[in-house]
């Protein structure tokens, strides 16, 4: 723990976003925090030097955004675009448009190529290096059973889940088909999906306090390493409250992950040993997005309402980064037999 | 003849000669006559003559003697070595030799006695002998053999024979160590039996004979062997009896313990027993195991284990039973022929009849129950939701009357949102109990049976429900008109007093509206509702806080009496109709994990405990009205004229109360709604079914039961027409 003045939650980064912040992400080159929000901008932060170092605004609230390196990016927005933003100039372009409103967006290191998922009920593959227009940078359009409401990509697997509780797995070396098409092994609408690190599945995060840990491989043994686990709930009154699970984020190193939920905690969890890590002191108000900074030193926190119960008067939006402790994120291996006792 | 013997006859014939001479000598001078010389001489010759005669005689006798002596010791010398069967000595041919009979005698005389001593040792021997075959047929024959050969045959003491008698001996001592053998084997065998039987040995032994307990001079006899033979197998015969028996036991032991995994501690106990279960008869050695007391712990076990089962198994049936009932209950099925299983049960109990029997009986009622359930499945669904429908219906009156809807404490955006949903349903309610009942109409038809809810017919309850409404339609145009006509009043009075009655004064009376709820507090799960009548409200005033379900009964029992048509049957239906929907929120209470109802999945919302025994049809009639304007109902604004409905016997205070709730409820634009409309133009007010829900659901309503994540309702998206025809093609 460190002596700052908040300690508990980490450093609020000076000037937060002024609505619901959607998504926020470390890049993988820097500890440079890129945060869209539903005031349709983007901002670039600079996490370590805690200092505001862009922003963009766009036509409608922006509900995605990802790096694509370190002087460029992309968004996802509500005004149904795909827009490219660079850093350096700050400038922004129009990398395509969706049919609704675009919802995520993912960029591959492995093809080079820019996933974007909307609920118009698609998936496009667009390639950034092509000049603007879309008709010279879209690659693909694959239709999807419903709206796409979470996206993950990890080496050439693609997740995308949808609403009714669909999971579609792609291999963006072949796309004209999912590798597999699955049913979320949870019974409520899905909020989240991350792939592991490892690249060996995902876990999948529901509006019922609940994570799904899922794995690619389809024979039993593979399948039969796969779980879930109750989270974000609150008891009182002998009754459970169940919060939705906005957030799931891998530790880079570790494996491990955090988890966000409406409650406003972020929970650290070791998913092998499936074991809680640690809990994280309350934040304001619900987890909207969590990431960790490339070497997994930093954690980013956006504690920002995200409108489960409605238009309400709700705690100021925020960003915290958190310097993560080694034994917060380490997994604790299982009991050994301690020699020398 | 001696010397001597011719020199006495020269002697003697010398003093005879003398004697003469004496005798002439004498005679002449006495002066005989020589006739008278003569006569003496005649006479002395004549006496000599006799002594010489009578001398010859008496050795001629004693050489007669002589000889016979000799041939009787020849003829016995003879006998005795024909009887030891030795060659005769031949003692003529040496006679020539010796000469003299005496001789002749004196030779044979050792011999004789050389003879007779050899015979006598023979005799010994053979006595002996003989003495020895006779103890051991003794033994061997019994007492009752007698010793009739005891005494020799003096006549035949040969070797020969000797040896026949000792060969004899030989077979005779021979069969002894084998008898003894057996005797031994037989008790070795019998003492094994005995520790395995967990017999006395010693008595059993010496019931067969007294000395054969005893280490030394056991009985060989026949007799003896005999007894010792059927002992042996008497006793194999009681073994091979309690060898069954224990394997029975060990058997059903084994059984048991399979039956109801007895711990390994339990049956270590019992291990050697069940070890055996499999041997044959000379594989149990160990001692004791088939003792009569080792085999009645056993049994003793298997009877315990057996109550226990016995328990166990009523246990089960009662379990069963329970399970069967669980069913029932969740599948709202009367379970058919339920007393006949708590006949059965009974009969268990009293041990008439097997648990197993029964148990095999509910299970086939269970399975048939399943059956059926998997065929209501569907149609339940439908009712589950019609149910949950009308609930919400019910629960929206009752927010409807309460006054204080619009104050702005804790929680209320989430009950005004939790109105706006039950809005749209209750306008819902009429098309679907429609198809409920052709549904359930098709269901009737095709099954041959009546869709029963609970032992009511399903029909029969929606008509109920619907004249239930119709009635109540009615009842509320009345009351409009009334309210009009008290508005006018009331303004009448308002110009005179300058004031207006509070509503707050009549909360109580407001309560016997509660029309559907049936009077009927027989059922079984009157005490159910009750209870969930009584858990406070959260988001009501305090009046409306625990109200005995008695005072409820009662209202509406007299109101069901007063204004309604219902016969008793209909009201019992009600009753548990009404009881089920408020059964339904105590289960969700219980299990508390996974929250099915729209109401659950929004995570801070509290999970209301719904007051199911208000009406369930009071307040769709104003909603049917509005069937047209379907539009306006979706962006919300909801000109819902529900007015609360009161039974006619209360319209005294009602008129009163009316007042203000209509004056405030007519636009309807409740408090925090138009927030929710500003920021929110396009929302859809059910996120509620999970898509299983939507799956089921005719075209009709999948508009309204889309899932939308938090984004998607604040950003105002909404699926296009097209996209929703997918959908339905979809699913």
């Amino acid at each position: 723990m460190t002596a700052a003045p908040p300690p508990s939650t980490g450093r609020e980064l000076l000037s937060p976003p002024t609505d619901g912040i959607s998504n926020l992400r470390f890049s993988n080159h820097s500890d440079h925090l890129l945060v869209s929000s539903w005031d349709k901008s983007v901002r670039l932060y600079d996490a370590s030097a805690n200092a505001l170092r862009g922003e963009f605004m766009h036509g409608g609230a922006v509900l995605d955004c990802c790096f694509h390196d370190d002087t460029s990016g992309f968004s996802a927005s509500a005004d149904h675009t795909v827009r490219r933003l660079v850093f350096n100039h700050n400038r922004e372009d129009v990398l395509g448009r969706h049919d609704g409103p675009v919802r995520c967006v993912e960029y591959s290191y492995a093809t080079g190529q820019v996933i974007t998922g909307s609920w118009d009920k698609t998936l496009k593959c667009w390639d950034p290096r092509s000049s603007s227009g879309q008709d010279r940078s879209l690659v693909g359009t694959y239709t999807q059973p419903e709206r796409v409401y979470s996206m993950s990509v990890v080496g050439n697997r693609l997740v995308v889940a949808t609403a009714g509780r669909n999971v579609n797995v792609y291999d963006l070396r072949n796309m004209s088909q999912p590798e597999q098409r699955r049913e979320s092994s949870l019974k409520y609408q899905t909020r989240c999906v991350r792939s592991y690190p490892n690249g060996t599945g995902y876990a999948l995060s529901s509006v019922e306090g609940r994570v799904a840990m899922e794995f690619f491989d389809l024979s039993e043994a593979g399948q039969s390493k796969k779980y879930a686990f109750k989270c974000h709930r609150k008891s009182e009154a002998g009754r459970d409250i169940v919060y939705p699970v906005n957030a799931i984020a891998f530790h880079p190193i570790y494996g491990t992950f955090a988890t966000g939920g409406c409650d406003g905690y972020v929970n650290m969890w070791d998913g092998n040993n499936k074991k809680r890590l640690y809990q994280y002191t309350k934040y304001p108000t619900s987890i909207a997005a969590l990431s960790f900074s490339r070497d997994g030193r930093l954690l980013a926190v956006a504690s920002s309402y995200t409108y489960e119960e409605g238009d309400k008067p709700h705690e100021p939006d925020a960003i915290y980064v958190r310097s993560v402790n080694e034994v917060e994120v380490k997994p604790k291996p299982k009991m050994l037999p301690n020699p020398a006792s | 003849m001696s010397a001597g013997e011719h020199k006495m006859l020269t002697l003697t014939e010398t003093t005879c000669g003398t004697l003469l001479n004496e005798l002439q000598i004498i005679w002449d001078e006495v002066g005989e006559s020589d006739a008278e010389k003569d006569i003496m001489l005649l006479e002395l010759e004549r006496e000599c003559l006799e002594v010489y005669r009578r001398k010859v005689d008496q050795a001629n006798k004693c050489r007669a003697q002589l000889r016979q002596a000799i041939a009787d010791a020849e003829a016995e010398l003879a006998a005795i070595c024909s009887s030891i069967g030795e060659p005769p000595v031949h003692i003529r041919q040496s006679d020539q030799s010796t000469g003299s009979l005496k001789a002749e005698l004196r030779a044979i005389l050792p011999q004789i006695e050389e003879m007779r001593k050899r015979k006598s040792d023979r005799k010994k021997q053979f006595i002996e002998v003989n003495g020895e075959i006779q103890s051991i047929k003794n033994e061997i024959y019994g007492g009752g053999y007698a010793s009739k050969d005891a005494s020799v045959n003096e006549t035949d003491l040969s070797l020969r024979k000797l040896e026949e008698l000792h060969i004899e001996l030989q077979a005779l001592q021979n069969e002894k160590c084998e008898r003894l053998k057996h005797v031994h084997e037989y008790l070795n065998y019998l003492y094994l039996g005995c520790s395995v039987l967990g017999l006395d040995f010693k008595q059993t032994v010496s019931e067969i004979h007294p000395r054969l307990g005893e280490p030394e001079g056991k009985d060989i006899s026949n007799g003896t062997i005999e007894q010792l033979r059927t002992a042996i197998q008497r006793m194999q015969e009681v073994k091979t009896q309690r060898m069954q028996q224990l394997q029975d036991l060990a058997s059903s032991l084994l059984e048991l313990w399979n039956l109801m995994d007895t711990p390994i501690e339990e049956q270590q106990n019992f291990q050697k027993v069940t070890c055996n279960i499999a041997a044959s008869e000379d594989e149990i050695t160990e001692p004791g195991i088939l003792s009569a007391e080792f085999i009645n712990h056993v049994k003793a076990e298997v009877s315990r284990l057996e109550e226990l089962k016995v328990s166990k198994m009523k246990e089960l049936v009662f379990k069963k039973k329970g399970e069967l009932e669980d069913i029932c209950r969740k599948t709202h099925l009367i379970p058919e022929s339920n007393s006949s299983v708590d006949l059965a049960i009974e009969a268990v109990e009293s041990g008439a009849v097997d648990a197993s029997c029964v148990l095999e009986q509910i299970e086939i009622q269970i399975s048939k129950v399943r059956e059926e359930a998997l065929n209501r499945k569907d149609m339940l669904e439908k009712v589950e939701k019609w149910m949950a429908a009308c609930d919400e219906e019910s629960w929206l009156e009752e927010y409807n009357r309460d006054d204080n809807r619009y104050s702005a404490v804790r929680g209320a955006h989430l009950v005004l949102k939790r109105a706006e949903k039950a809005r749209v349903l209750v306008n819902k309610l009429p098309a679907m109990v429609e198809t409920l009942a052709s549904k359930t109409t098709a269901w009737e038809k095709e099954n041959g049976v009546y869709f029963t809810y609970d032992g009511v017919r399903l029909l029969s309850m929606l008509e109920d429900y619907m004249t239930l409404r119709q009635e109540k339609e009615l009842e509320r145009k009345r009351q409009r008109d009334q309210k009009k006509l008290q508005g006018q009043l009331l303004t009448e009075q308002e110009a005179l007093y300058g004031s207006k009655p509070s509503p707050m004064k009549n909360q109580s009376a407001k309560k016997g509206a509660r029309l559907s709820c049936g009077g009927a507090a027989t059922g079984r799960r009157l005490s159910l509702g009750g209870n969930m009548i009584q858990t406070p409200r959260h988001d009501m005033p305090p009046p409306a806080k625990a109200t005995p379900v008695t005072r409820n009964a009662k209202k509406s029992q007299r109101i069901t009496h007063d204004s309604l048509k219902d016969d008793g049957f209909q009201t019992l239906s009600s009753g548990r109709r009404g009881l089920d929907l408020a059964g339904l929120p105590v289960n969700q209470h219980s299990r508390e994990v996974e929250p099915p109802s729209p109401m659950m999945r929004k995570p801070f919302s509290p999970i209301s405990s719904t007051d199911s025994s208000r009406s369930n049809a009071t307040n769709i009639l104003g909603d049917m009205n509005q069937k047209h304007n379907e539009m306006l109902q979706k962006m919300l604004t909801s000109n819902n004229t529900t007015t609360p409905f009161t039974p006619p016997k209360t319209i005294p205070t009602a008129e009163v109360e009316n007042i203000m709730p209509q004056a405030a409820s007519t636009p309807s634009t409740t408090l925090p709604i138009p927030m929710h409309l500003a920021m929110t133009p396009m929302q859809k007010p059910v996120p509620s079914a999970t898509l299983q829900m939507a799956a089921i659901t005719p075209a009709k309503a999948v508009e309204e039961e889309i899932e939308y994540s938090f984004e998607e309702k604040r950003a105002g998206f909404v699926l296009p027409r097209s996209h929703l025809v997918n959908l339905m093609m979809q699913v």
